[in-house]
């Protein structure tokens, strides 16, 4: 499990170009918010003209990943170790990072043209740039002080984000959700503590060489798993995620839900592979954690009235899948077929959710946006007018189903081979109810929006482009699916 | 010299534990956030014990200045011509719920106690010569019972802090105050400070748009989340 993380040595070492790719991919994003405030944006050009280098950064990376192999970057400041690592896989969620984060900045002029936001909106320029800097640096970073550090930088720009809108519920849920963040970081660094005080080291290669099962190991990573499953809205510490997303920005809940809570995930499964790579019981207490949220997430967004929450406890449901598949990626005597299917199969999927998740919230955002209402009954009627929203959440949909031939179909595919082969017919059942609810959720909200008895209603007209940048986006979901062999071939490369 | 080394540091724990329970508990919030103010002032001179004096000077800075005056700022009493209808939190929860919280809480201290005796082998047979590390137990495990207690913000607020330092403290009695440590609690510091100007700028929005109420109740109150 450990090289599947890139914890290995490197063979080469980076070219100078590489340093500055690797510079402009962690900073730039940050510099650019920054200067957003200082000259205030209104159109999306000067955004299109921004993403450019960020955008070729990661190809740079990508081009250097693959000339090269795995790559490592350290330095010691004043007696602490720092070191960086890039790998396919941190290449890949990089690449991902940067294009829904260019997605959701070139999404928000218009957004903020047409909803009535108040002075508060040049700040979210800034945060965004301090979420995706600190995601980057998340993907990369293999060592528990930066990593500290960047989840911290990220969940505190993320709260930011999330309150900006200013209504009352808006702030009420964003206090929550701050409190429970920061003592969800405590947890983890307590953990960290742990480690710390029993190994005396902090960087990720050189404890999984030296970590050793026993109760220190297991004490630490239920710690470091309780905090960062906090962060991560798993099953059952996810009563916060819904009301968060109710009442804040489309651009704001899209990142948030498609990556902010998807890098706590990613740091569990990698500190866990470290500390508890032979362990029964740890991973199967999250499948079966897992199979509830995809069950409950299911069930709250088949009976909700909201469309914003209907996208929000989706999200619930289909982190319950990764959450099942944590069995296959750690324990004892997996045999090497399944858990290579298991780990293609996790990533994909969160990929493929990734994607269409923030596309499905933009799309929910424009409906919401065109009618002015935010209930599943105001969409009546919108099938005539907003064709190409609905389309948008439609092919997101196909996603999140895991229908033919979207990423989240191939990625199903995969997971259920694995647990087919190791027999875990539980986590079987479990996929395929999942899929029938997200049937059911996705349905009734079609149901709604082709009622074709409505009345008809003025409509709001949108900016240009705020629907096609999330068809974009759907359709890379919809991409990742057919093209599935290049990222699956990226994951797998760098074997040592 | 080694027995008053001891009672230095005992003196400090016990310091540590009292303000930090009259701060945790107290229902007067002004007088609880002076306790606050007084609660980082001690942990500026455990650092000092400890031999940390990178630590001394950010608590001194992001621990007693900056956090101090982000509690000050919520209730409302540097602005002048602000009034400030903060004054005590009132608690009507029933016994049963005070109950299971209280149970939560003693369960998180007995985890984290056994955790550190595993850590800290020697721990086991002569608990009395850690008294900072045993102070670092006793805050964490009431901060996280009284931030599961209490809904009032600005107390879940100041309750977070204090299981930060609580945490803090373990981190460097267990790993000591090596370079990484340092950093570790540095960063963690300055999340803290950031965190609680967060709270407390929210808090004060909150009181503008909705008035008192809006603090006790943490919207509907779903328990799930803790």
């Amino acid at each position: 499990m450990i090289w599947r993380f890139g914890l290995f040595d490197h063979t080469f070492e980076p070219l100078a170009l590489t340093h500055w790719a690797l510079l402009a991919a962690l900073g730039l994003p940050l510099l650019l918010g920054l200067l957003a405030v200082v000259f205030p944006l209104k159109r999306a050009w000067p955004i299109v003209l921004a993403s450019v280098p960020v955008l070729a950064s990661g190809l740079v990376l990508l081009f250097a990943y693959d000339q090269a192999g795995l790559l490592r970057w350290q330095w010691e400041i004043a007696g602490v170790h720092l070191s960086l690592r890039l790998n396919g896989l941190s290449v890949l969620l990089l690449l991902m990072t940067q294009v829904i984060g260019v997605a959701a900045a070139l999404y928000t002029p218009g957004y903020l043209r047409l909803s009535e936001t108040g002075s508060l909106a040049r700040w979210l320029w800034p945060l965004m740039g301090v979420v995706l800097s600190a995601l980057s640096l998340i993907w990369l970073a293999t060592d528990l002080l930066t990593l500290y550090a960047a989840l911290e930088l990220m969940g505190l720009a993320a709260v930011g984000m999330l309150m900006l809108s200013g209504k009352v519920p808006a702030l009420v849920a964003g206090m929550r959700y701050l409190l429970l963040a920061l003592v969800g970081s405590l947890t983890y660094l307590l953990g960290v503590a742990l480690i710390l005080g029993h190994w005396g080291r902090l960087d990720l290669q050189g404890l999984a060489d030296v970590i050793e099962p026993g109760p220190v190991a297991w004490f630490a990573a239920a710690l470091i798993g309780a905090g960062l499953a906090l962060k991560a809205a798993l099953f059952p510490l996810h009563a916060w995620l819904t009301p968060v997303h109710e009442s804040a920005w489309t651009p704001v809940s899209a990142l948030h839900a498609a990556l902010v809570i998807k890098a706590s995930l990613f740091m569990l499964l990698q500190l866990w592979s470290i500390l508890l790579p032979d362990t029964f019981y740890a991973p199967r207490v999250i499948a079966w954690l897992g199979m509830l949220a995809i069950v409950w997430g299911g069930l709250l967004a088949w009976r909700t009235d909201s469309l914003k929450t209907l996208v929000a406890s989706s999200t619930v449901a289909q982190l319950g899948y990764l959450m099942v598949a944590f069995p296959l990626l750690l324990g004892p005597d997996i045999a090497p077929l399944p858990r290579a299917l298991a780990w293609e199969g996790f990533w994909l999927q969160l990929m493929g959710h990734a994607f269409a998740k923030a596309a499905m919230f933009m799309a929910a955002g424009n409906l919401i946006l065109a009618t002015g209402e935010s209930t599943l009954k105001g969409l009546a009627g919108t099938s005539r007018r907003l064709s190409l929203s609905l389309l948008v959440f439609g092919i997101a949909s196909i996603t999140l189903m895991g229908l033919p031939p979207s990423a989240g179909f191939t990625a199903k595919w995969m997971l259920l081979q694995a647990m087919i082969i190791t027999e875990q017919w539980w986590a079987v059942a479990a996929l395929l109810t999942g899929t029938l609810l997200t049937a059911a959720y996705v349905f009734r909200m079609f149901r709604y929006s082709f009622d074709e008895t409505a009345p008809r209603h003025r409509y709001q007209p949108l900016a240009p482009g705020m629907d096609l940048i999330a068809l974009t986006l759907a359709l890379i979901a919809f991409a990742l699916g057919l093209l599935a062999h290049f990222p699956l071939e990226l994951m797998h490369g760098g074997s040592p | 010299m080694i027995a008053s080394f001891d009672t230095i540091e005992a003196v400090l724990a016990l310091c540590l534990t009292v303000s930090a329970l009259v701060c945790l508990f107290d229902r007067h919030l002004v007088r609880a956030c002076c306790f606050f103010v007084a609660f980082a002032v001690v942990m500026t001179l455990a650092w000092w014990q400890l031999g940390a004096p990178w630590l001394v000077v950010t608590e001194l800075l992001l621990g007693v200045v900056l956090t101090g005056l982000c509690f000050f700022y919520a209730l409302g009493h540097l602005l002048p011509g602000a009034s400030s209808p903060l004054k005590r939190d009132t608690f009507n929860e029933p016994w049963s719920r005070a109950a299971i919280r209280l149970l939560l809480a003693l369960a998180w201290f007995v985890m984290i106690g056994a955790a550190i005796l595993y850590v800290i082998v020697d721990m086991a047979y002569s608990p009395s010569e850690h008294p900072l590390l045993l102070a670092g137990v006793v805050i964490a495990a009431s901060a996280i019972g009284a931030f599961a207690l209490h809904r009032h913000l600005l107390r879940r607020l100041l309750a977070f802090n204090l299981l930060g330092s609580g945490v803090f403290m373990l981190l460097a009695g267990v790993a000591g105050t090596s370079p990484p440590a340092q950093a570790l609690i540095s960063v963690g510091l300055l999340v803290a400070w950031l965190g609680s100007m967060l709270g407390a700028l929210l808090i004060r929005q909150l009181l503008h748009l909705e008035g008192i109420e809006a603090l006790g109740h943490d919207g509907e109150s779903k328990e799930g989340a803790t």
